[in-house]
């Protein structure tokens, strides 16, 4: 069955909310969501940085009242 | 009566808690497995420029003041309920006070392949013994590529093994093999450092250094017959000597309730105060929190600092504050960054090498007698706050 997981990255220091989101995907398989929220602007070229390198969907990249949310749909797990 | 504190492991962070603690009165008690502290950058020296371990190690005994009461045990479980604490000896500690300081241990076992790559090469993140048996490979490399990876984003000491390139790099470069032997610095960041702001102070200090950098490869597995390295996303990398960086856990001791650790056993605290999560004589200081901060001695001498401030009554607050030292060829910078602010650009220089070569000298100090380093650490994160140098950095 596919899950969402949701990845509460606001407010984190160095080194900040991609390390968040690689530890998840490990746990992650084909089908999953795996949603993150960012306080940190750089999470942003950052997050379309991973998902191009990877090979993973990005469905979802907005940013509102400083607050980046990141939706990704896993596709590229062996 | 005086209030009675335990103080579990002789780390960074429970050394500093317990010596400043005793001086301020309290009936101090700290438990530590080991004889030895070990000053951990110093497994880098070992394991990249032969160092001598006896450098970096101190018996405990000699860094705890008069009056705390050290015992060589090892904990076993916490019952928060109870407040009690039982060791391997079979003794049980009772207290009013709980400050937890236990580390972090390594898990060489989820990665398929990384026990026998250890047990072959070592690393530098495990012992001064690891370390010593990596040099021992490293120094007899005359030609190939040495890989230094990470099985997970989540390791103490963020520049650990961008220090380790940039050491391998120049002891390979005195040895005359810099033509001969490649040095790989693979990580699962998207730069070449996690803070894209740092990556670009470092990355050209890296290439300067004839560092080859890959980014986004997290280990996923590893193939020692062959010698190759599997990577997360997806690509391979062969190796003649390698060290990977194992994913590090919460301490390995049972904790009632077991509500209190996260999935990967570290412990919840609330993230300002360290109090562990439903108990207000409960916290857990350094590397074996869940803070959303940077694993350092740093942090760890902080938060010890802030936990004491907590339990003689002020509102002290932890920051989040990281002060990472990334040293190069004669120059060194910071990662500067905390809760309240992104990291900030920091360029090399030969004076925060100087201000980073007078850390490790205080070192032994700043353990034993916290109270005479206070002002001075103080005084250097106030006017190396984030918040105040900003964008513009320093
Ligand atoms: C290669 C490397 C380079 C580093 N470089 C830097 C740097 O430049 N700057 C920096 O600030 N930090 C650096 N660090 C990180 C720093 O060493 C740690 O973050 C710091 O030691 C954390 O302190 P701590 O008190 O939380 O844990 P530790 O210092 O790890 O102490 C934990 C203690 O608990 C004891 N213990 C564990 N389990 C038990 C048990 N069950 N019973 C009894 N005792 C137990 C252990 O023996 C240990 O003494 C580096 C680390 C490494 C590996």
């Amino acid at each position: 069955m596919s899950e969402k997981i949701v990845v509460d990255a606001r407010g984190t220091a160095c080194p900040g909310p991609i390390t968040k989101l690689v530890r998840a995907y490990r746990q992650a398989k084909n089908g999953d969501i795996i949603e993150v929220l960012a306080t940190d602007p750089g999470f942003k070229p950052d997050v379309q940085a991973w998902v191009k390198r990877t090979g993973n969907e990005l469905v979802e990249l907005t940013e509102e009242n400083g607050v980046i949310k990141a939706v990704i749909k896993v596709t590229a797990k062996k | 009566m005086t209030e009675k504190v335990v103080v579990l492991g002789a780390g960074t962070g429970g050394l500093v808690a317990a010596n400043l603690l005793v001086s301020h009165g309290y009936d101090v008690t700290l438990v530590e497995k080991k004889d030895y502290h070990l000053f951990q950058p110093g497994m880098l020296w070992i394991a990249f420029q032969g160092h001598d371990p006896s450098k970096y190690m101190r018996r405990v005994d000699t860094l705890v003041k008069p009056g705390v009461n050290l015992l060589k045990d090892t904990v076993e479980s916490i019952d928060l309920n109870e407040r009690t604490v039982k060791l391997e000896s079979g003794k049980t500690l009772d207290y009013d006070k709980l400050i937890i300081a236990l580390g972090v241990s390594y898990d060489y076992d989820s990665v398929p392949g990384h026990r026998q790559l250890w047990e072959t090469y070592g690393d530098y993140f495990s012992g001064p013994e690891h370390a010593q048996r990596l040099w021992k490979h490293v120094s007899s490399l005359r030609e190939g590529k040495l890989v230094l990876a990470a099985a997970d984003p989540l390791y103490k000491c963020p520049p650990a093994p961008h220090k380790a390139a940039f050491l391998s790099s120049y002891t390979l470069k005195k040895m005359g093999r810099k033509d001969k032997v490649e040095v790989i610095l693979a990580l699962p960041f998207i730069h070449a450092y996690p803070s894209e702001t740092m990556a670009k102070i470092v990355e050209p200090k890296l290439e300067e250094a004839g560092v080859t950098v890959m980014t986004m490869f997290t280990v996923e597995s590893i193939d020692v017959e062959n010698k190759k390295i599997y990577s997360m996303e997806g690509e391979e990398l062969e190796y003649d000597v390698a060290a990977v960086i194992p994913i590090n856990k919460g301490p390995q001791i049972e904790i009632t309730p077991d509500s209190v650790k996260d999935e990967d056993g570290f412990i919840k605290v609330n993230k300002y105060t360290l109090e562990v999560e439903g108990f207000d004589d409960v916290y857990a200081i350094g590397d074996c929190n869940n803070t959303p901060t940077s694993k350092t001695g740093v942090t760890a001498h902080l938060g010890a600092e802030v936990v004491v401030d907590r339990i003689l009554g002020y509102d002290a607050k932890f920051t989040g504050r990281t002060n990472c030292p990334i040293v190069a060829n004669g120059t060194a910078t910071f990662v500067i960054s905390s809760y309240e602010h992104p990291v900030i650009p920091v360029k090399f220089s030969k004076f925060k090498r100087m201000l980073e070569d007078l850390f490790i000298a205080a070192y032994w100090s700043s353990l034993r007698d916290p109270e005479k380093w206070r002002s001075v650490f103080k005084a250097y994160f106030e006017a190396t706050d984030p918040t105040k140098l900003g964008e513009s950095g320093w």
